[in-house]
């Protein structure tokens, strides 16, 4: 009877188990959004930072309440959310969208230039890494090693915030490597990055 | 060294070349040279004197020269100078270009006296003088004149092989002793100015620093002893975290350091004095790898002001507070153990942090909180006032005790705070170890604190109330603060329940808040006053479930309000509250255009006999709801008598931005509809 029951039970366990990790990661769809957050955050390598905010649902649809005339119809206009299907996986919160807009002047004011001269590398967990100070002069790297830890700071609450507003927080470890990928493949060539094992490379 | 050697070698040349008065070549071969500093292999020396001329053509060359003690190797040295005799008696003076692959050309100036020796090496306007005295042949003094520190680059690979010299110059004096039997020994005074040193993996670097110091340096087989004393003048230091900006006054150093074999470097004593800004004193032990192992130093701040700007930066930048004003004096004392904290207290004086960005603040800190990774020790500290995050606090006393790395409150503490009291039970602390972030855990009963300066506080609008409830625990690890229990807030004559607290980040980038939070029995008549949104008699219930907050502003939740059907009283709403809460809806109400409208308007107030409303907040959209659904539209309010009125929703997706604009301007009262 014990026994009976015991398998049972690790059935129903093994059953639940089966339900509860049956969760789908639309992997390509991250993959897709992180490719939008990354270019932007690391912008045009031409030199010309192009700056494309996120679309925010809505954000565009306020109809100016009529101050004349006390208009129904208006009224009924300010709920027309954005029309959109439910996608997948999305990255567009207002909080996301404020950090990305921080990241991306950040990238371009202090990062990219440390980039360039070798002295930071991205990691293969999706953060950056002052891989080598000696490239910089001793004031820029306080300032450097400062802004490194804001990008972190930054990029943690990126990889969290993303895995919470698609209703998974059990997503961020794959959304924070679908990123870690993601950084390394539109990294500008001569930049450093860390492969799967930890040791740097230069693309 | 060379002229040691060489007033050895010239003299057998010059005996053999000179002895006949006729033009003579010689050409000596020696395999090994050796003096006390240095070691010369495959020397040849040829002279060259023309019969009846005045000078004669000396070359010295050297297949390898090594000074070991100090670290130098010079390979195809070369050597080329016209040889005449001296001013003096039985003197020679030889003075031409010093040449080795590698090696930018230098100019040795040498003069052989009979009972001196001096050689001058310059390039440019660096100057290195060296003389000697044959009456004291274990002595050398070198004179320094604006020498490149990139000269001694040799002899800093001995004490530390990862650093390289980038910049500066030497002057000085130094005397070397060089006595067989006896260590290596050098003395004197150097000032530097510039110095520019830099590790190879940058850790540790210096720029511009200047110094002026007194040296003793001994070197015998397997110990190396050091002391220095002086002051440095400016420039700055980067030591891991570690960056010190110096003032440009002196700031006076004075350090003995050991070395025994190949471990790291000792310094059993070490003082630091940066008058009122910084003095400190103590030991530090150094590993192999140049990181520091050990330290036991004792801190005396006089005024916190400069220590920020001056030591402080690297560290505070860290963590985002960069910024920190600091203000109060302090002393501390600090035990490194293994790379470890082991022990720190302090004395605090009045001691003030205050955020750049507002985020927190606390005043007026004193006492002598302590933290032992060992055994128990009992502090206490206090502080007479403080804010985070606007909300002001006031004074607290905390007795505390520190055992095995944690740090924790004795007895029950409670601290003023708007109006009413936070009474801590229980709180226990660890700083950052290990690789571990802090973490920390306490008990808190919040009493009485009335929620009209909450609201004041946080810009919300005017509500009154009182705020009570205990957290019998509240986490903090891996950068999330986590509450258990419910805080219960008696407001508007009913009952707001928070529970499942949670924060991510509470103190840093964009923090989160989320809660589950339960309305009870609020009054409507005081809830829409003081919202400024028509008004309505009644009692209201509700919730807002699943809420979570980035950077203070909503981001999801599942809200649902709807009148309390057991209030017994009169239930009327205002033709005001009629048209706003249409607006909030997006819905029609029951005043349109039509002539039943007009007649409605008529009326000052309405009977009702329910409302509800829901909101569900996703991904920026609000998805409505009322108290009864048709297809796309909703019922929010059912009216009750005569007028008999309704208000009906028609569309459920509400964009949220657009709808928060309405709710401001609501209950800003931007929004008066005109009626006409």
């Amino acid at each position: 009877m014990i026994r009976w029951f015991g398998t049972s039970l690790a059935a129903t366990v093994l059953m639940t188990a089966c339900v509860t990790i049956n969760v789908y990661f639309p992997a390509a769809e991250a993959k897709e959004a992180a490719k939008d957050f990354v270019e932007n955050v690391i912008g045009d390598a031409a030199g010309g930072t192009q700056s494309t905010p996120l679309p925010s649902p809505g954000g565009s649809t306020s109809l100016r309440p009529s101050s004349r005339e006390f208009n129904w119809l208006a009224l009924v206009g300010i709920g027309t959310a954005y029309a959109q299907e439910r996608a997948d996986f999305s990255i567009q919160t207002p909080a996301i969208a404020a950090i990305q807009s921080r990241m991306e002047q950040r990238f371009q004011a202090q990062l990219r230039s440390g980039f360039d001269a070798g002295a930071l590398g991205l990691t293969n967990n999706g953060m950056v890494e002052v891989r080598d100070p000696s490239k910089l002069a001793l004031k820029d790297r306080v300032a450097i090693t400062q802004t490194v830890a804001d990008d972190n700071r930054d990029r943690k609450a990126v990889y969290r915030e993303i895995a919470v507003a698609n209703g998974h927080p059990e997503w961020e470890g794959q959304i924070r490597s679908t990123f870690a990928q993601q950084w390394i493949a539109s990294a500008r060539s001569g930049w450093w990055y860390q492969d799967a094992g930890g040791s740097w490379k230069q693309k | 060294m060379l002229p040691a050697m060489l007033r050895r070698i010239l003299t057998l040349l010059l005996l053999a070349v000179l002895a006949p008065a006729q033009a003579g070549s010689l050409t000596a071969r020696i395999a090994q040279v050796t003096t006390p500093v240095a070691t010369l292999h495959g020397v040849t020396v040829e002279l060259q004197w023309p019969a009846g001329a005045a000078s004669g053509q000396l070359t010295l060359s050297a297949r390898q020269v090594t000074a070991t003690d100090l670290g130098y190797r010079f390979d195809n040295l070369s050597w080329r100078c016209p040889l005449q005799r001296g001013t003096g008696d039985g003197g020679w003076l030889c003075a031409g270009e010093l040449r080795s692959p590698g090696h930018p050309p230098m100019v040795l100036n040498v003069d052989l006296a009979t009972a001196t020796t001096d050689a001058t090496l310059s390039r440019g306007d660096a100057v290195l003088a060296l003389s000697r005295n044959a009456a004291s042949p274990d002595l050398t003094r070198l004179d320094l004149t604006r020498v490149p520190l990139a000269w001694s680059q040799a002899l800093l690979d001995k004490a530390w092989p990862a650093a390289s010299l980038n910049g500066g110059t030497l002057s000085g004096r130094l005397s070397i002793e060089t006595a067989t039997q006896r260590p290596l020994r050098v003395t004197g005074r150097l000032s530097v100015s510039g110095l520019a040193l830099d590790t190879q993996d940058g850790s540790t670097a210096a720029e511009g620093v200047g110094a002026q110091f007194d040296l003793d340096y001994r070197s015998s087989k397997g110990l190396a002893l050091l002391t220095l004393d002086g002051d440095l003048r400016g420039g700055e230091i980067l030591a891991g975290s570690a960056y010190v900006a110096l003032p440009p006054s002196p700031v006076a150093i004075s350090l003995a350091a050991r070395r025994q074999g190949s471990s790291g470097w000792k310094i059993p004593q070490f003082s630091w004095d940066d008058r009122d800004a910084l003095r400190v004193e103590g030991a530090l032990g150094f590993g192999v790898d140049a990181s520091l192992r050990e330290a036991d130093l004792r801190l005396d701040a006089h005024d916190l002001a400069p220590v920020r700007a001056r030591y402080l930066s690297g560290w505070l930048g860290l963590f985002g507070l960069g910024e920190l004003q600091l203000n109060g004096a302090m002393q501390a004392h600090l035990v490194l153990d293994d790379g470890a904290m082991a022990h720190a207290d302090a004395e605090l004086h009045d001691v003030s942090l205050i955020d750049a960005q507002q985020r927190f603040r606390l005043e007026g800190l004193s006492g002598k909180p302590s933290f032992s990774a060992s055994t128990a020790q009992s502090s206490s500290m206090s502080w007479r006032r403080g804010a985070l995050q606007g909300l002001e606090f006031g004074g607290a006393s905390l007795p505390l005790r520190s055992e095995a790395g944690n740090l924790g409150l004795v007895q029950a503490v409670s601290i003023p705070m708007l109006g009413g009291q936070l009474r801590f039970d229980g709180l226990n602390l660890r700083p950052p170890a290990d690789g571990r972030g802090m973490e920390f855990d306490l008990s808190v009963t919040v009493e009485q604190v009335d929620i009209g300066q909450v609201s004041a506080a946080l810009a919300w609008p005017a509500f009154r109330g009182q705020l009570d409830g205990r957290i019998p625990m509240v986490r903090y690890a891996n950068d999330r603060l986590d509450f258990e229990g419910t805080l219960t807030a008696q407001m508007f004559d009913g009952t707001v329940m928070v529970s499942d607290l949670a924060m991510e980040r509470p103190f840093g980038t964009a923090p989160t808040l989320s809660a589950d939070i339960v309305l009870d029995d609020l009054s409507l008549q005081s809830l829409t006053e003081v919202l400024g949104f028509g008004q309505i008699t009644g009692a209201l219930d509700g919730s807002i479930r699943q809420l979570r907050m980035v950077d203070w502003s909503p981001q999801s939740f599942d809200a649902e309000f709807h009148t309390d059907p057991a209030w017994n009283g009169r239930q009327r709403i205002s033709q005001r509250a009629v048209q706003d809460i249409s607006n909030v809806g997006g819905g029609q109400g029951g005043l349109g255009e039509s002539l039943q409208a007009q007649a409605l308007q008529l009326f000052e107030d309405f009977g009702y006999r329910k409302i509800g409303i829901s909101c569900r907040l996703a991904e920026e959209v609000c998805d409505m709801d009322g108290l009864s659904s048709a297809g796309n539209s909703f019922s929010i309010v059912q009216g009750s008598g005569l007028p008999h009125l309704s208000v009906v929703g028609f569309n459920r997706r509400v964009d949220w931005p657009t709808l928060v604009e309405r709710l401001v301007d609501i209950t800003k009262g931007d929004s008066v509809p005109v009626i006409e």
